[in-house]
Parts: structure tokens; C-alpha cells; sequence
């Protein structure tokens, strides 16, 4: 997994190797290791936050399964700040 | 820190701590804290001389709100204000956050977007929703205000009754607990909603700012959209103050730490949401909204300046210090009671909030 930008300030990290077989699972394990990411990521209901894209290698995992995405071994997710404004 | 003042400074890209000694003539600048997140509010505890608060609202990874137990010097991320599970709402906002009475020292109230109020027993660090409030019978009758949310701003704690707590809403009007937030009752009174149908609905009223008196019990005052309210808890109505200002809008407005009747507000043109013409002054009243003076020496002539609803801040000195801040980033400071203004900081990032913190 790969993190840009505020998400690897908030990992303290840019990079974390996870065993997942979706995308959830792979988030999970990332909140696993970094606590600090739980309340970046998702809000109160378990929902993933509006302003943070998340791709499988590269696609926008809105594009595929969301979070149920497959992942197979050596794929990369990124967790990228989405951009706002012009 | 040593004796003497702190004003915390929220902006839209962090947080900026000004310090003098008691004579407030000279500012050290310190900042940004929270370097580009927007921060709607900052509070200080002076209960225990120590704990500061910060409303942190970060487009990206959601907001936060930030405790320091050492007058600001360092930080914690504290828990969230988080909904039930399956609750139709969503946190999305800090927009205040109020310590509590003085005989509940480890009581400290937010107020949220969507609509909410939460408490926390900690001191800050976790916080529990006010379910009594938030899901009020009347609470669909709250629509979004000029924010675009619903959003509940003002935490007024009565001073001389820790069960007596006041809210404000935009846009639902203002509540009144007499059980320590147990249970909650529209509190509007006299006051009115002139962009309904029904100009005075029994909620629903656009409270812009609504302040408790931090020495004397009972004394409530609110910046409406229209119109300017002083209220003690006895009275049946709010008490409409507004004649003698120059324009019926604005956001900022505040009290004055030793005198009830005295209060200072910062009108504004309601079009333009800037200071109509001559420009920016700090209206006074020292009647309890009988008359109203504008004070504005030493500030810009003829600047139309635009101050939002946690811009204006007393300190609890005497004479007492009054600084307002504006979007266009500037602090301006009095520490005569108003008699004479100067800038205290320049060129900050847009002002959300202004406030204080004595040290004694």
C-alpha cells in the first residue's frame, strides 16, 4: 500500500506491506498497523471518508468492486487525498 | 506561560496563538498550530489554568479535535464526537467547544455539524452524544443556515447554575436545559425568524452568536440574523436590543466580562457581509442595549471589513481587552475598554475565530 500526501503524514509512513485478498482487508490491516489512520479513513459508521481516493494498482476502486475489489499478491493500493478545488 | 493574555487565533489553514504580559502592549506570534487545517473555534479552560482546546476540521482524513494540558504548548488528538450507530447523522464538524460549569470540572460541551451537542467527562478526550437534544421532537424543523449544514455554534453555560445550559443552532433556534442537558426546550421567546413565513416560529430562529455571562448567573445574550437579544434566564422573552446600530445583521458579538449590561458588537451590511460605511468599528453598549456607541479609534478608516461569528473575544482584565479578527487576517486589539484600537497581528490566513485565554 501506498500513501500520499496528508494520509502519509497521518501513517507516519508511505509505505506498508499488507496480506489482504480485497481492498477492505487491506485497509484494515493498514489501520491494523497504523492506529492513527481509523478515524482518517472511515467515519463513525465505518464509511470510507468523501475527500480520499483509494485505487487498485490503477483504478479507482469506485470503478470496480469498491471495497470488496480483489486483490491478487504483488498489487498496489494507493490512498491518495482527493483534490479539491482549481 | 507567564501572568497575562493569549489570544487563539482559528483560521481557515491553522491556528495562531498571540501572548503578551498583563500590560497586553507587545504580542509574540506563535503558529501555525495545525498548519492548514481549518479551525473553526479554540477554547481555554480557566478552571483549571491549563487545558486549551481546538476545533479542527480537516477536508482531508475528517476533522479533530485537539486538547493541550499545558497552555497550548504541546497537543493531543482527542477521540472523536462520533453518532450512534445508526443514527442518521454523520460528524462531519467541530464548530465549538465550551468548558462546562465550574463545580463540574471535567464537563466540556461541543457543539457539531450536523446539529449536535456532545459531552465530554474527561476533560476533553472522549465524548458521548446528547441524544436529548439531537433528536428533539422539534429537530426537523432545523434547516441548514448560510454554512450550508446545520451546525450548533453556541454553548452558553449559565454561570451561576451548573444545570442551566443555553444552545444555539443555525438554523433552529436556541434551547435552554435546567437538568444539566437532560432534557431540552426551545428558548426563543420574542425573538424572530423574518425569513419565514411565520416570523416568529416557536423554532427555527437564526441565532448567529449567543454568549452566557461568564461572571454573573442568568445573563444570556444572542447576535441574531436580524436583530440583537439580551435575556436573564427570569424573564419570559428575549429583549430586543437592536435599535441604535447601524445596520440589523452581523455575526460577532460578545459581553464584557465585569458588567452584564455592557456588550460589544461588530454590525455588518447583510448583502455584502462587510462592515457598511464609514467601515469596521466595534459597537459598545453600556445599557444593556438601550444605546449603542460605535468605537473605532485607532482602527481603519473607512476599511469594510468582514467579521465572522467567534470574532470578537473579551479578556478578563480590567480594563478589559477586546479583540476581533477579520477575514481578511488581521487582529485587532484594545486593551482600554475599546477607547483606543491597534493591529496585534497582520496578514494571517482568513479569521474564523477569535479567543481568549487570561492567565492569572
Amino acid at each position: 500500500m501506498l500513501l500520499r500526501g496528508a494520509y502519509r503524514d497521518f501513517a507516519g509512513r508511505s509505505r506498508l506491506n499488507v496480506e489482504a485478498t480485497t481492498v477492505g482487508e487491506a485497509l484494515e490491516r493498514a489501520i491494523e498497523a497504523c492506529p492513527a489512520l481509523r478515524e482518517r479513513v472511515r467515519d463513525e459508521h465505518g464509511r470510507l471518508r468523501e475527500h480520499l481516493n483509494i485505487f487498485a494498482n490503477d483504478e479507482d476502486i469506485r470503478r470496480l468492486n469498491g471495497e470488496r475489489t480483489a486483490l491478487r499478491e504483488g498489487d498496489i493500493v494507493h490512498l491518495i487525498p482527493a483534490i479539491s478545488g482549481g | 506561560m507567564k501572568r497575562g493574555v493569549a489570544i487563539m487565533v482559528g483560521t481557515k489553514k491553522g491556528a495562531y496563538v498571540l501572548r503578551s504580559s498583563k500590560t497586553r502592549t507587545r504580542w509574540v506570534q506563535e503558529g501555525p498550530l495545525f498548519a492548514g487545517e481549518p479551525v473553526f473555534h479554540m477554547s481555554f479552560d480557566h478552571r483549571d489554568g491549563e487545558s486549551m482546546f481546538a476545533a479542527c476540521n480537516n477536508t482531508w482524513g475528517g476533522p479533530k479535535v485537539q486538547v493541550s494540558r499545558d497552555q497550548g504548548k504541546t497537543w493531543t488528538v482527542a477521540s472523536n464526537p462520533a453518532y450512534p450507530e445508526g443514527h442518521r447523522n454523520t460528524f462531519r464538524r467541530t464548530w465549538h467547544i465550551e468548558p462546562g460549569h465550574a463545580k463540574t470540572p471535567n464537563v466540556v460541551w461541543a457543539g457539531v455539524a450536523p446539529a449536535g451537542l456532545f459531552k465530554s467527562t474527561d476533560r476533553g478526550m472522549t465524548w458521548e452524544p446528547v441524544l436529548s437534544l439531537i433528536d428533539h421532537p422539534t429537530s426537523d424543523q432545523w434547516s441548514p443556515g448560510g454554512a450550508g449544514e446545520t451546525a450548533l455554534h453556541s454553548i452558553a453555560v449559565d454561570a451561576g447554575d451548573p444545570k442551566r445550559i443555553a444552545i444555539a443552532i443555525s438554523a433552529g433556534g436556541a434551547y435552554l436545559s435546567e437538568d444539566g442537558g437532560k432534557s431540552w426546550r426551545p428558548w426563543n421567546e420574542g425573538t424572530r425568524a423574518e425569513f419565514q413565513p411565520n416570523p416568529e416560529p416557536e423554532v427555527g430562529q437564526c441565532v448567529h452568536h449567543m454568549v452566557s455571562h461568564p461572571e454573573k448567573g442568568g445573563e444570556f445574550f444572542q447576535r441574531n440574523h436580524h436583530r440583537v437579544y439580551f435575556r436573564n434566564a427570569e424573564q419570559k422573552h428575549w429583549e430586543d436590543r437592536q435599535e441604535g446600530l447601524p445596520t440589523n445583521f452581523g455575526f460577532a458579538g460578545t459581553v464584557d466580562p465585569h458588567d452584564p449590561d455592557t456588550a460589544y458588537v461588530i454590525p455588518l451590511d447583510e448583502r455584502l457581509r462587510l462592515a457598511p460605511t464609514p467601515g469596521i468599528a466595534v459597537w459598545r453598549t453600556n445599557d444593556r442595549g438601550k444605546t449603542w456607541k460605535r468605537t473605532d479609534r485607532g482602527l481603519p478608516k473607512g476599511a469594510q471589513l468582514e467579521v465572522m461569528r467567534e470574532g470578537i473575544a473579551t479578556d478578563r482584565l480590567d480594563p478589559v481587552g477586546i479583540y476581533f479578527g477579520t477575514v481578511s487576517g488581521d487582529v485587532w486589539g484594545s486593551a482600554d475598554g475599546g477607547k483606543n484600537y491597534e493591529r496585534v497581528a497582520a496578514y494571517l490566513p482568513p479569521i474564523l475565530s477569535v479567543s481568549t485565554a487570561t492567565i492569572e
